[in-house]
Formats: C-alpha cells, sequence, structure tokens
C-alpha cells in the first residue's frame, strides 16, 4: 500500500467520522429533553401506581445509600416513600420500585427497566406476578422453591429474574426494619 | 450494466432473494425479538429505516471511498443511523424501546445491512440501492412479522397482545423460547423451498 493511498485513507474516515459525530451530536441534543421527560413521567406513573392515594410526591432524596421518593397523603401526612432498587437479574441489573408504607409493609412492586430474556424473563413486569409481594414480610417474600416459608410463585422458566425481583424487596425490607430499630 | 431505476432490485428482496429465508442473513435479531408481533413490527420498521438510509448514504459515498477502508466506514454510517433510530424511540416510543433492548443497538453488526452495503449499494446508483433497501428490509419485516405470528399464537396464545386461543390454553412455552425460533425458520425455509424449486438442482 503506497503512501499515498494510506493518507486518502486517513483523510476519508476522518471526514465520514467527524460527519457522523456532528449528526449524532445534533440528533443528541435534539431527543435528550424528550428522553429524560418520558422517564420522569415513568417514574411519576408508576409512583401514582404503587400510591394511587398519594397527593403528594417529593423529589427523589438520596440518604444512607437508598434512593426514594416521599408520598404524602391528602391531610399532609406521611402516607409511605418508594424505594428505587436495583438487584442482579438474569441479563443485568433489574431495577425496581418498591412501595412502603409506614409500618413497613409492601404497598406495591413495579419494574422500571430490566434486560431479560423477551417473553421469559420480561414477564416479571407482569402486575399477577408483581401483586404477590403485597402486604408480605421477611421470609414470605421468598420464592416458594427456595424456602419452605416462602409464598411467591416464580415465572415458568424464569426463576432467576422471579429470584432477583423477591430478593430486591427482601433486602429492602430487612436493611429499613434494622434502621427503624 | 443495470438500468437507471430497476424494479427488480425492490422486488428481489421481498420474496425469491428474502434476505432471511433466501440469503439467511440477520437470523440473530429474528431469532431474539419474534417472539411477540409488536416487538417484530417495531424491529422491522427500525431495520427499514437503517438499510434504506444505510443503502443511500453507501451509495452516494461509494466512489470517494478507497477499497481498503471499506467496511471501517460501512460501520460508522450503519451506526449513525442505528444511533439515530435507538435515540429516536427512547423519546417518542419508550416502551417499544424498553421492550427491543439491547437488539437495537446490536443491529450495527448485523450481517443484512452491512452485506447489502458490501454487495450492493456499494456498486449501485443511489436510487436502486434505496429500492434494494427498502425491498430487503420489508422482506425482513414480513419475515420476522410471519415468525412472530407462529410463535406468539402457540407460545402465548395471544396475537399483538390479544388473547384469541381461550383461557383453558396451555402455552406451548418452547416456541417464545429461542429453540421455537429455530423449529419455526426451519418449517418456513423448507415450505419456501418448496413453492420455489430452483430449476438448477445440484
Amino acid at each position: 500500500m503506497s503512501k499515498k493511498e494510506i493518507i486518502t485513507g486517513i483523510i476519508v474516515l476522518l471526514i465520514i467520522s467527524m460527519t457522523s459525530g456532528c449528526l449524532l451530536s445534533w440528533v443528541y441534543g435534539a431527543t435528550k429533553p424528550r428522553i429524560d421527560e418520558q422517564k420522569k413521567i415513568e417514574a411519576a406513573r408508576i409512583n401514582r401506581e404503587i400510591f394511587p392515594e398519594g397527593a403528594k410526591f417529593s423529589d427523589t432524596i438520596t440518604e444512607n445509600g437508598m434512593t426514594y421518593v416521599e408520598v404524602y397523603s391528602a391531610d399532609g401526612g406521611l402516607a409511605g416513600r418508594v424505594f428505587d432498587v436495583t438487584s442482579a437479574g438474569y441479563g443485568g441489573p433489574v431495577a425496581v420500585k418498591i412501595g412502603i408504607d409506614g409500618e413497613l409493609r409492601i404497598k406495591g412492586v413495579r419494574i422500571l427497566s430490566h434486560t431479560e430474556t423477551p417473553g421469559l424473563g420480561s414477564k416479571i413486569s407482569d402486575i399477577g406476578f408483581l401483586d404477590q409481594f403485597k402486604d408480605k414480610f421477611g421470609n414470605t417474600l421468598c420464592l416458594k422453591k427456595d424456602s419452605a416459608e416462602g409464598t411467591v410463585d416464580a415465572i415458568t422458566g424464569a426463576t432467576i429474574s422471579s429470584r432477583a425481583v423477591a430478593d430486591g424487596i427482601k433486602k429492602l425490607q430487612e436493611k429499613l426494619s434494622r434502621a427503624e430499630k | 450494466m443495470k438500468k437507471l431505476i430497476d424494479l427488480k432490485s425492490f422486488s428481489l428482496g421481498l420474496w425469491k432473494e428474502n434476505p432471511v429465508f433466501y440469503l439467511m442473513l440477520g437470523l440473530c435479531p429474528l431469532l431474539a425479538v419474534s417472539a411477540s408481533l409488536k416487538d417484530a413490527l417495531g424491529m422491522g420498521a427500525a431495520f427499514i429505516f437503517v438499510l434504506t438510509g444505510a443503502n443511500i448514504t453507501v451509495s452516494i459515498i461509494r466512489r470517494w471511498v478507497p477499497a481498503h477502508i471499506r467496511i471501517p466506514v460501512f460501520i460508522i454510517v450503519i451506526a449513525t443511523f442505528v444511533t439515530i433510530v435507538d435515540y429516536s424511540m427512547a423519546a417518542f416510543l419508550p416502551p417499544l424501546h424498553r421492550s427491543l433492548g439491547v437488539y437495537l443497538p446490536l443491529m450495527v453488526v448485523n450481517c443484512i445491512i452491512l452485506g447489502r452495503a458490501e454487495a450492493f449499494a456499494s456498486k449501485n446508483n443511489i436510487v436502486n440501492s434505496a429500492l434494494d433497501g427498502l425491498g430487503m428490509g420489508l422482506g425482513f419485516t414480513l419475515a420476522i412479522l410471519a415468525i412472530a405470528v407462529l410463535r406468539e399464537l402457540p407460545g402465548q396464545g395471544t396475537v399483538f397482545g390479544i388473547r384469541v386461543l381461550g383461557k383453558s390454553y396451555t402455552p406451548f412455552l418452547i416456541m417464545i423460547m429461542p429453540p421455537g425460533a429455530f423449529l419455526v425458520i426451519g418449517f418456513l425455509i423448507a415450505l419456501k423451498n418448496s413453492m420455489g424449486r430452483r430449476k438448477n438442482k445440484c
């Protein structure tokens, strides 16, 4: 390969990468506000789904390594909190939002994002699966197949994904009850 | 020499040289995203956009790109289009973006797109390259939709998420797992081959 060929190659690659970079930075700038907004809308929608009676939601608070939103009822009292928890699933991190009321009971659980197998692990987002965690405590939050006390049915073909969700919830509750003592 | 506008470049990809059933390319997203019709449709649309865009761009720049750096150039072009789709989908269709997950960015290394850039767009004019991109893209979309119907219906008892088989129906789980996709693809290829039996058999 002659010197000239190498130099033309470098110049062509440079021009194309720069054009592509400029184009993408423009697309990024144009879509960024909307993407952030969509994420916020999604998070707010989930908060309301877990606490339908919540009148006011605080901004995100980070404290003791926990991230949460405080929920106030119509009379201004603290109704509970919605925590953001990440646990390790089958295909990567699973981001779970967990609503906890004043007595540390599980108020509701929703999946914010995950990369589980489509059609199998992705079913952790199903309401039927998530509603099993409601009002439960301690070891009853385990999968039936993991513990004699467990009361949660795992999703067929997606035990690891189901366990990730159950573990995340159980660990959060344990952490909170320790903090309370 | 090919005609200036050759409609054949469009129609070949649809059926006769369908990227999936004839060229047998790009099977990875096909296996991964064909478990439900909604995801398949989204993937197909993204595919048509990226393939057409990349084909047109490659065809425009084909005379200036020296042969020895063409592959990195093609990859940059394809990655640019894929990233545009990725951002736009995250901004405007977040549920679809969530369910396609990692398979959307993985389109960068999809061999149908790179294959068409190399085999067609780098040798043909802009109009024909655009037609080829559209045809191959539609061919892929039809293939992924056909596979998705045949997987979602037995595997979940639903079509586009709507239940068509009664509640008593026990889902045929293997159909929504990757082996199900292989089975369906195999049967569909057998069907296509038996319909359009090639004249010169080996």
